[in-house]
């Protein structure tokens, strides 16, 4: 079941707190066994401060009331810890849980870092425990706290460095916050960030871009705008070179948001290429239903491969997301992927045929004959397709288009003739200009 | 960011080693060893031979003198008789000096010895001998010409005085030795000043003349020689005699003294055979150092030191006593900092045994430095306290501080240009020697030896922290290992693990014996070192895990070069072990193939021969285009065997000069790290053969441009034969089935490929051929629709798949692609699964028009292009260019594409874009010629506007574009030139 499950590739990319998302998934899915998945929490919980939660799950792990020593004595440092952040930061808190003084601060910066020294006695150490202390709130599991912390604290800090870790604590806040769309400004201004700063080496370049689409992934499968947006990013040469370095797992996403996003078809000869480029490094049911359709034409393959990507789709946490209406559980991306994929197939057999079978396009397509008539029909009569049915020997007659070859010839040279027309008076006209000057 | 063809880096490579034969990198690369051997050896020594043979030729150039050297190299016969002769008058000559000594000692001291006039007479004659020698030796005929009548006129005076009519001995001596020395000035001879040649002449006349009188003497005196010389060597002895009761005379505490007469030791030892004289020295030194061995202090070992150093470079000191004199005073040292440095010497000693840049040091030298390489690090691991560097300048007295000293002692060394040395050696031997011979076999047993030195050298630099000189040892430790499959790395590590248990006892028997012989020559070592440093090399298990391991250490440490070679070493070693995928990538990511042509010569050539591994390994793995990328720029030239260091093939068109030939000669690969050429030469004709069949089936018409023009050349050739014979190599096979490809004829096309003896080289042979089938079938089947696909209107699968032997669904895909493609216009009936053909097969006129219609619209473009250039703006008015919307431009596009790319290369020095250009108007205009017309002219103006725009006028090719185009092929010749 959990063959082409991508959660261990991914979640060394991931913070930990984006890790829980995916390992509730897959409890949901039950591909793994509970305990495992209750293990796992408990060591990706050991790094963060709920100690709470890591307690509960502790519990329901061994069936006991009894908690282990070391998570008690961990309880009492985080709370020791907690205070002594708290009060730390508290006339900076204070200062900004008053939205009148909070009025008073102005986009610049220098100007700000001198209020506060001057007038609430705010030095940089201070402003250096915001940080932390929005730290400690983020690793508690108060998003929304560290959020807004962390959001401040931009507005104040002057350390770069420091500034571009914020904002990667503001991006995973927002991502477990679900809003998508602050989480997608975040992303993009992330993205900038890394894009326009001088790394100290390329590595650590590549390795914050790697992040960055594997942070992007949680967003573009939930914003509305994502299926665009995860191919306009991962389409972007450097990302795409990225992808190709160290994360060929992402391909998989990538082809999908193609496959899925009607109006990018163009793209889909790139991903093709980078998809056999990488084939020796990364293949799962979904490059590979791909390869076979568009690089060995063999659409019994191909068919076959579509029955797999849809396990693979729905054990996915990112592609199998549920939404639920009423009684029915759906998984969108799901009826989209293989609707996109039929017709994929559909629209490339049909390319190099003359005549096929109704019966046997139904059979392929998974319909009853009827329902695949209805849905030529429906096809040739939007005008997608250029075919006439034989109802008789039930079979689909490609109509080809044969351009006549006087009609090529005439078309390649149409407008020959006003090219040259409009260089010969541009050449003509100046000359005659600069005679007429002369007399 | 992925593509796999990359030839333009590798042409560049080619033309950087074969085209330029004198740009600035060949000449560096020849300076550069002759800087090494200046360099850390310091002053080369001047040869006993050569020093020698100057009698004979009178050599007075540096160049003759090399060439001597290379003489005396290969003939060892001739140098032995150079030897002999070269003893007898160093006899004479020393007789002379001593004599000369003795004579100013004598009036300088004032006493007054009276002597018979007989012997004043004798005495005054051997000085003009010996005047007469030393013109010989500077080929001053002239003055060689008046000694030679003061000789003769000494003559009488001593005839008067002997009372005899006898001619003295050392007259006829000085006769022969003079003829001798005319003959051989006649047969070499060389350029002379007019003064001196007439004396030469004057001088052969006389001669002749004089020696009438003394014929038989002198033919006594060419068969008996020694009886000549008796007196002489009485002489001689009598002289060693004395000075050998000065030595026993002198004190210990002299050094000078010391100096002085080892010196001696070594000039008067030139006479004598080798033995003789090194147990002679022996004894010598013996006596003054292990006379009272406690009485040997560090004074004395240091100034002993340095006198031999001093030594080197210096007329007549042996290279190989040196050694063996350093060897013995590395015994006596008396702390380990200088047993350290005396062995420092002793090994850049052991460097200078071989003199020659060809040449390669002695074997058994080499594994002495290898043994002192060890002892090296043995007392570096013992007293870590002992630091070697280059940067301090240490103290004179530095190294006298004991093994009990605390701080750390600066010792002067570099252990890595050593190691490099070492490496570099055992390289040009096996370079020099016959691979089929034994002795091959024998040297490269021992690698481990010299693996073994390079893991503890990297190992002690690790240890002290100096990463970057470990980098580049780890680099030479790679570059042993890089080319070698899992099979023969386990053989070799196999081969490691034997010599320590049965070679050890071989090895510890001669060294006891050896021992045993030092023992007996010299006193115990004052300082002994255990061995500490591990004598047996330790490999992982596989080539990859070594390889990664120092990969690692180089790609965080090393230099450029030396991370570029390693990534070059580390991609064939992926290449080899089959990992196509992972070695391209590398290959791709590293960008290496962009700055190939910078790099020195010998990275080029590792840079083809990883191109070459890695289109084998793209062959084996079934991908035939990518393997023909990777090919095909390494046989464009036709010059693979240069291009990869495996031999020197004949130019027809220009001689290369000696210097080049020898250049080229040091860049050789041994024979066992070679690629199989014919291998090589097979997987490139065949994967060129999978594709140029089928496209030259395609395009029948259209001359599309051929995918591989050496084969196509190839091909043309074997077309012409009227006679076709069985096939005998390798082309000829290829040729055979590319012949019965071209029929659809797969069976026989992969019958005869399938014969090649060669494939029995492969690993994974069935798994090769069975590969090639099926490319030999799909092609086939492709060829054969695309030849006879107007022939039919339709075709069923089932006789395809029978015809070609292949499953249905296999046909399915391959059709289908090519209908997607276009390349076959037909479709499918499924009901009935056969194909369909449309006839949408052009006439040859509509062909001919759509090239036109092509043509044209590169014409229009390239004049607007032209007329953006010269305005700067773009044309008003007019359409967008079209560019990749429709089919009809992308065509187009193509093909302005391609001739794009033949222009840039026939332009050479130009960039692409104008060379575009400039090409396309022509072309324009060469096809105006046909269509007289508007256009024409246009065309010719294409072209004119071209050449204005690079300056060059050119008036009168604007009426006309025939004449446009034919004077831009001359044109760029005349820039190619």
């Amino acid at each position: 079941m959990g063959e082409h499950d991508l959660t261990a590739a991914m979640a060394a990319q991931l913070d930990r707190h984006l890790v829980f998302p995916l390992l509730e998934f897959l409890q949901e899915r039950q591909l793994y066994k509970d305990e495992e998945i209750l293990e796992a929490k408990i060591r990706l919980l050991n790094g963060t401060n709920m100690v709470d939660y890591a307690m509960d799950i502790h519990k329901s792990l061994h069936g006991t009331d009894d908690v282990p020593a070391d998570m008690v004595a961990r309880r009492a440092e985080v709370l020791a810890r907690l205070k002594s952040l708290d009060a730390a930061a508290a006339p900076i808190v204070s200062f900004l849980q008053n939205p009148q003084l909070v009025q008073e601060l102005r986009p610049d910066k220098q100007y700000n870092i001198h209020m506060l020294q001057e007038r609430f006695q705010i030095g940089p150490d201070q402003i250096e425990a915001l940080y932390q202390y929005a730290k400690f709130q983020f690793e508690c599991g108060n998003y929304s706290g560290a959020a807004d912390y962390l959001y401040q604290y931009r507005a104040l800090c002057t350390n770069s460095e420091r500034s571009v870790s914020a904002l990667w604590g503001k991006l995973a806040a927002e991502i477990l916050m679900q809003n998508w769309d602050i989480a997608l400004e975040e992303l993009n201004r992330l993205k900038e960030i890394i894009d326009s700063k001088n790394f100290s080496s390329p590595l650590n370049q590549l390795q914050n871009r790697i992040w960055l689409m594997h942070w992007s992934l949680f967003i573009f499968f939930n914003h509305e705008n994502g299926r665009n947006g995860i191919i306009d990013l991962f389409f972007q040469d450097r990302y795409l070179n990225a992808i190709q370095t160290n994360a060929q797992h992402l391909l998989r996403y990538l082809a999908t948001a193609v496959v899925v996003n009607k109006r990018r078809r163009n793209m889909l000869k790139e991903l093709i290429k980078v998809i056999q480029q990488e084939q020796n490094s990364y293949k799962d049911p979904i490059t590979e239903f791909l390869e076979c359709l568009y690089v060995n034409y063999d659409f019994d393959g191909a068919q076959k491969k579509l029955v797999e990507c849809e396990q693979v789709i729905l054990n996915d946490p990112f592609l199998g997301k549920r939404i639920v209406e009423g009684n029915f559980v759906t998984v969108p991306l799901r009826d989209e992927f293989l609707e996109n994929a039929r017709l994929f197939i559909f629209e490339t057999y049909c390319r190099i045929h003359r005549c096929i079978d109704i019966g046997m396009l139904a059979e392929k397509l998974n319909m009853s004959y009827d329902e695949a008539e209805l849905w030529i029909m429906n096809l040739i009569k939007s005008s997608k397709l250029d075919a006439k049915i034989d109802s008789v020997s039930g079979t689909l007659i490609m109509t080809t288009t044969q351009v006549n070859v006087h009609e090529q010839v005439i078309e390649s040279l149409k407008n020959l003739n006003m090219r040259t027309y409009m260089l010969a008076k541009n050449i003509v006209e100046p000359a005659q200009a600069a005679q007429q000057a002369a007399r | 960011m992925k593509t796999a063809t990359k030839h333009p880096a590798l042409a560049r490579v080619s033309s950087g080693i074969l085209s330029r034969p004198n740009s600035p990198d060949l000449a560096a690369a020849a300076a550069a060893p002759e800087l090494q051997s200046l360099g850390p050896v310091g002053v080369k020594e001047q040869p006993l031979t050569m020093s020698s043979s100057r009698f004979w030729t009178q050599g007075d150039s540096d160049s003759e003198e090399e060439e001597e050297e290379l003489e005396s190299e290969q003939g060892s016969d001739s140098d032995d008789n150079g030897g002999h002769d070269d003893g007898k008058r160093s006899k004479v000559q020393n007789r002379y000096l001593r004599t000369e000594d003795d004579d100013s000692d004598e009036s300088d001291s004032g006493h007054r010895v009276v002597r018979s006039l007989r012997d004043k007479r004798n005495e005054e004659m051997k000085s003009i001998v010996d005047q007469m020698r030393n013109a010989m030796k500077i080929n001053d005929w002239v003055s060689l010409q008046e000694s030679f009548e003061k000789l003769n006129k000494h003559l009488e005076k001593v005839a008067r005085v002997n009372e005899s009519t006898e001619v003295p001995r050392m007259y006829i001596k000085a006769l022969v030795l003079l003829e001798d020395f005319l003959a051989e000035a006649l047969a070499n001879k060389r350029k002379m000043s007019s003064s001196n040649s007439k004396a030469f002449n004057a001088m052969r006349q006389k001669l002749k003349k004089n020696n009438k009188q003394y014929e038989d003497q002198i033919q006594k005196c060419r068969e008996h020689p020694e009886s000549f010389e008796e007196d002489n060597a009485d002489g001689k002895d009598a002289d060693e005699d004395e000075e050998e009761d000065e030595d026993s005379d002198a004190e210990i505490e002299d050094p000078e003294k010391i100096a002085a007469d080892s010196d001696e030791g070594e000039e008067s030892g030139e006479d004598e055979p080798w033995v003789k004289k090194l147990t002679k020295k022996d004894k010598l030194m013996d006596k003054q150092l292990l006379k009272d061995p406690s009485e040997i202090t560090w004074d004395i070992v240091d100034k002993k030191l340095k006198e031999i150093v001093a030594s080197r470079g210096k007329k007549g000191t042996g290279r190989i006593e040196r050694v063996e004199q350093l060897t013995f005073l590395t015994r006596v040292a008396k702390t380990p900092a200088q047993k350290l440095e005396i062995l420092f010497h002793v090994i850049s000693a052991q460097f200078d045994v071989n003199p020659s840049l060809l040449g390669h040091m002695p074997v058994n030298v080499w594994k002495k430095c290898v043994d002192n390489m060890l002892l090296v690090l043995d007392i570096l691991q013992q007293y870590p306290n002992i630091v070697v560097d280059t940067t301090v300048e240490p103290d004179e007295k530095e190294t006298q501080k004991g093994a009990d000293y605390n701080g750390t002692i600066h010792v002067t060394g570099d252990l890595v240009a050593f190691l490099e040395r070492l490496d570099s050696e055992f390289f040009k031997t096996l370079q020099c020697t016959d691979p089929y011979t034994k002795d091959y076999v024998l040297r490269l047993r021992d690698e481990p030896l010299f693996l073994v030195v390079a893991q503890n050298v990297q190992d002690y630099l690790e240890r002290i922290g100096n990463l970057k000189a470990a980098a580049k040892v780890a680099l030479r430790r790679v570059e042993l290992v890089y080319y070698k499959p899992q099979e023969v790395y386990d053989a070799m590590r196999k081969l490691a693990e034997q010599t320590e248990d049965s070679g050890e006892d071989g090895d510890a028997e001669a060294g006891d014996e050896h021992q045993a012989v030092d023992d007996n020559r010299g006193p115990p070592p004052f300082v002994v070192i255990p061995e500490v440093v591990p004598r047996k090399p330790t490999f992982p298990d596989s080539g990859r895990v070594m390889m990664d391991g120092l990969m690692s250490l180089i790609y965080k440490y090393g230099d450029e070069r030396t991370k570029a070679r390693a990534m070059l070493c580390d991609i064939y070693h992926h290449a080899i072990s089959d990992e196509f995928a992972v070695a391209r990538d590398l290959l791709l990511m590293s960008h290496l193939q962009d700055g190939v042509q910078l790099m020195d010569i010998s990275s080029q050539i590792l840079f083809n021969r990883v191109m070459a591994q890695l289109g084998l390994c793209a062959f084996k793995a079934g991908l035939i285009t990518e393997a023909h990328g990777c090919l095909t720029e390494l046989y464009s030239t036709g010059r693979v065997k240069e291009l990869l260091a495996q031999g020197v093939q004949q130019s027809r068109y220009h001689e290369k000069t000696p210097e080049q030939e020898r250049l080229e000669r040091r860049r050789q690969m041994p024979y066992h790290m070679h690629i199989n050429l014919e291998l090589l030469e097979a997987t490139h004709l065949i994967c060129a053969m999978l594709i140029e069949v089928p496209n030259m089936a395609a395009s029948t018409y259209d001359k599309r441009r051929p995918m591989s023009k050496t084969f196509r050349r190839l091909l043309e050739v074997s077309e012409r034969q009227t006679f076709v014979g069985p096939p005998e190599n390798v082309r000829d096979h290829v040729m055979a089935a590319t012949r019965a490809l071209n029929k659809g004829d797969h069976q026989k096309a992969f019958s005869v490929i399938s014969s090649l003896e060669i494939w029995k080289l492969l690993r994974n042979k069935e798994h090769v051929l069975e590969m090639l089938k099926l490319r030999i079938k799909e092609e086939a089947l492709r060829t054969y629709l695309f030849s006879y696909s107007s022939c039919y209107e339709s075709l069923s699968l089932g006789q395809l798949t029978t015809m070609f032997d292949l499953s249905e669904s296999h046909v399915h895909g391959v059709v289908s692609k090519m209908m997607i493609q276009e390349e076959l216009h037909a479709s499918w009936d499924q009901p009935t699964s056969c194909i369909v053909f449309h006839s949408v097969d052009q006439t040859r006129l509509q062909g001919l028009l759509f090239q036109m219609a092509d043509k044209l619209s590169v014409l229009v473009e390239s004049n607007e292009r032209a007329y953006e250039a010269k305005t700067g703006g773009t044309l008003e008015g007019v359409p967008p260019r079209r560019r990749g919307d429709g089919q009809d431009s992308s065509n187009f596009g193509k093909w302005q594409e391609n001739f794009v790319s033949s222009q840039g290369r026939q332009g050479g020095n130009r960039s692409g874009y104008s060379g575009g250009r400039g090409g396309g108007s022509g072309q324009g205009g060469g096809y105006q010629r046909n269509d007289r017309g508007s256009q024409g002219s246009r065309g010719g103006y294409g072209g004119s506007r071209f050449q204005d725009g690079r300056g060059r006028n050119q008036s009168g090719s604007s009426s006309r574009g025939g004449d446009g185009i034919a004077r831009m092929v001359s044109l760029n010749r005349a820039v190619r030139v």
